[in-house]
């Protein structure tokens, strides 16, 4: 039988991939973006899972306006992209530099 | 190990490999790619822990719209493969230590000492009538009204937004825009001038050249 | 099925925003080829409608609608007011930077409105849900708002920056609350505090959910070691932006931090206080320290706000409602700050030239001595130094904390302060002091945005020779 432990792990299995993705990727944006969607991935799964588990549907519908919240803010993350690229002609993380730290 | 157990393992592993292999390759492409074999795989995780809309729901909308999306701006993006850098390597070593402390203390909180089948029981297996839509669907529509509600400002709020960043109109030198409302509005004194002229005009002035050429 | 139709009474003020907002997004298409101004204009209307609204609704009793998932209290009256109010006065100094700086569209009147009703929603909000969509339309509208300016490199890449730095704070909160779903069983704030109470959910769970919900408020407020990006999305996006950006949010942040910390998981102060300790006394110093070394007066600002976020946190440590009611009055006091000190760089900026070093400030009494008596008060008030009401805040906050039996953590907060003071009063020194730059008078654009920031910093003086009333007010509110 699978426990509510094991959705939880791959949850969090996948909550550490997105973050190294974020914080190691320097070279380009848009899998910036993707891992960031992967990061909602893992809290969608863990939600669905202790939905499951504790046989209360509200966890599925959080999951249900994170989806439709998670769709709007990629379109928009996109656009910025769009627009980066064409004022530098370049998605590397490390050419977002002209404003220094 | 059940049949069950085998088909999450298995799931479960493709899922994180893919998203390894996200983070890693260079094409933008092929990484795209790579978070869709994800989502698919997790979509098949949720469809056995009974979800099935949402299953359902993360392949047609996430998917086929949010990752279709993607893979078009990064297509239109027409990237230059070659000046793409490495420098993953050099943090392996370290990344790799750190993210196996962290895991191990994410298993001490969400792993078997508090979640397993021991203290949450797996629940019981649903009635064969069980429609999981329907029971989205009931609370979505009355106690979750007001959610619903906001969803669909937040979504009016990204198209407004995405529609005012990149919309370009071209200069008016290059490419003809209609305006209908101007079109329609139109007098017909800002079109046509009636000029009031005799039917018959005389040619006194051919006549008389004529006799003095004579 | 027996489902009772809720009452839409208490949520009138954001029903009646969101279709003033929708009509106004309409509308703009059609007059603002012939009317410039007329987005302008209905936005102001569609503001003062709704807070007409909030006000005439006032009441001090808590009324639960919407199955439990909208909430009306004087707490979030009092916040709706002054969000109101703070918009009000943005907008007003936004209008004439965006036709200087030739990026005038009445998208960015829509979006700000949307912003404004996140902001109300958040404030409003009784359950994770609700938190989290109004949180969002809060965010999207803003990251739209800071690139809106989609000609100028440094804008579009701060606009990057902040998307991505939202994104991760959300992700972090939301699986923060994922955890607490999972160990409580609910989503609604009064019921899980009733159950973390019992004690019957799993304490090593909470806890871990708390970490990430504190990670991801610090991110949201801006607070160290979160700051990452802050001061750079304060510097590139355009001043009015910047203006929107650091006032009125902070609002809606406290609120949410309020209705989460305190009202959904007081059982949890333990886990939460240590960890708001650390951010807290962090944010003061390094917002104090760092700010130093900046020449561009929007950076300064960025890490004083950074240090002002800490302050706040003092309050929230306090843990009792007198602490709350405290940070209610020092964040109120410090949008108005805001408002009046970024207000003063987006009224001076003109078409070519933005105003926004320090070193344009120089010798600025000769120029217009007015304009210079207006930036000593923002920058004395900013600084905490009596008459002017920044004075008053920061006793309130500390008094709270030192109550509450930290008075170590008093004393860091007295010292950040004193060091802070030192780059106020160099803004005010450069002013009387030494000799302007810049060729040419040094004026406001416009009689009304001159109106404006008068208006404001002389509010800040009266304020802080009548303290009593605001006071009050945010202690009654909790």
């Amino acid at each position: 039988m699978i426990a509510l432990s094991d959705y939880l792990l791959f949850g969090a299995v996948l909550f550490m991939i997105s973050m190294a993705g974020i914080f190691l990727n320097r070279k380009n944006v848009i899998v910036l973006l993707m891992s960031i969607e992967l990061l909602l991935l893992a809290v969608n799964t863990n939600l669905v899972a202790f939905s499951h588990y504790l046989n209360d549907v509200t966890g599925q519908i959080f999951v249900f306006f994170i989806l439709t919240v998670a769709a709007a803010e990629a379109a928009i993350g996109l656009a910025i992209i769009v627009l980066v690229f064409r004022n530098r002609k370049s998605i590397n993380v490390d050419d977002l530099d002209s404003l220094k730290g | 190990m059940s049949f069950e157990q085998f088909i999450f393992y298995v799931l479960a592993a493709i899922a994180i490999i893919s998203g390894l292999m996200m983070i890693t390759v260079k094409n933008p492409v092929k990484a795209a790619l790579w978070l869709v074999l994800a989502f698919i795989s997790t979509a098949g995780l949720w469809i056995m822990a009974q979800a099935e809309f949402l299953g359902l729901v993360l392949i047609l909308v996430y998917v086929g719209a949010v990752m279709v999306l993607f893979l078009f701006v990064v297509m239109m993006l027409d990237i230059n493969m070659a000046i793409l850098k490495e420098g993953f390597t050099r943090y392996l070593p370290i990344g790799a230590l750190a993210a196996i402390a962290i895991f191990a203390l994410m298993y001490m909180v969400v792993g078997p000492e508090h979640f397993g089948l021991d203290k949450i029981a797996a629940p019981a297996a649903k009635p064969a009538d069980y429609s999981n839509t329907t029971e989205i669907a009931i609370p979505l529509y009355t106690e979750h009204a007001y959610a619903f509600i906001l969803a669909a400002v937040l979504l009016l709020v990204g198209i407004v937004a995405a529609i005012a960043l990149t919309l370009r109109r071209r200069p008016s030198g290059t490419v003809l825009y209609q305006n209908i409302e101007k079109q329609n509005r139109t007098e017909k004194s800002e079109r046509l001038e009636m000029v009031k002229m005799d039917a018959v005009v005389e040619q006194p002035a051919a006549e008389d050249k004529e006799e003095e050429k004579k | 099925m027996n489902f009772v139709i809720p009452s839409f009474a208490p949520a009138i003020p954001e029903i009646t925003l969101l279709i003033l907002a929708s009509l106004i997004l309409v509308a703009d298409t059609f007059w603002s080829k012939r009317f410039q101004n007329a987005t302008y204009y209905a936005t102001q209307a569609s503001l003062l409608v709704a807070g007409y609204l909030v006000l005439s609704s006032f009441s001090v009793e808590q009324v639960f609608t919407f199955n439990d998932s909208f909430v009306r209290d004087s707490f979030a009256d009092v916040l709706k007011l002054f969000t109101v109010a703070i918009t009000l006065g943005i907008f007003l100094f936004a209008r004439e930077y965006l036709v200087q700086h030739r990026f005038m569209s009445g998208e960015f009147f829509v979006l700000g409105l949307f912003g404004v009703l996140g902001m109300f929603v958040m404030i409003s909000a009784n359950n994770f849900i609700t938190m989290y969509l109004g949180l969002e339309i809060m965010s999207l509208a803003m990251y739209a708002m800071i690139a809106l300016r989609k000609y100028d490199g440094v804008a579009v890449e701060a606009g990057m920056k902040y998307f991505v730095l939202g994104a991760l704070a959300t992700g972090m909160l939301l699986y923060g609350f994922s955890m607490i779903y999972g160990a409580t069983g609910t989503i609604t704030f009064p019921e899980m505090k009733a159950v973390i109470a019992s004690g019957e959910a799993d304490g090593i769970v909470l806890a871990f959910g708390v970490v990430f919900v504190v990670i991801g408020l610090a991110f949201k407020m801006g607070a160290v070691p979160f700051h990452m990006w802050m001061p750079d999305v304060y510097h590139g996006s355009p001043t009015a932006v910047t203006l929107y950006l650091g006032t009125a949010p902070k609002l809606a942040g406290f609120a949410m931090v309020y209705r989460l910390l305190y009202e959904a998981m007081p059982g949890l102060v333990g886990d939460w206080q240590q960890l708001i300790i650390i951010i807290s006394i962090l944010s003061m110093v390094i917002g104090s320290i760092v700010a130093i070394a900046q020449d561009n007066l929007k950076r300064m600002l960025a890490y004083s706000g950074i240090g002002h976020v800490g302050f706040l946190l003092l309050g929230v440590i306090a843990a009792t409602d007198d602490g709350f009611s405290a940070a209610m009055f020092f964040i109120i006091v410090y949008a108005i700050t805001g408002v009046a000190g970024f207000g003063m760089i987006t009224a001076l900026s003109r078409t070519g030239f933005e105003f926004d070093r320090v070193a344009d400030f120089k010798g600025l009494n000769a120029k217009n001595p007015w304009l210079a008596l207006m930036m000593l008060i923002v920058m004395f008030s900013m600084a905490g130094i009596p008459p002017f009401v920044g004075f008053w805040a920061k006793i309130v906050v500390i008094e709270e904390v030192v109550k509450a039996g930290f008075t170590w953590i008093a004393v860091i907060a007295v010292i950040t302060a004193v060091i802070s003071a030192f780059y106020y009063l160099r803004v005010v020194k450069s002013m009387y002091f030494d000799k302007s730059e810049i060729q040419g008078p040094v004026e406001i654009i416009s009689p009304a945005l001159h109106w404006g920031v008068s208006f404001v910093a002389i509010l800040l003086l009266a304020l802080g020779l009548l303290p009593g009333s605001l006071i009050d007010l945010c202690y009654l509110s909790i």
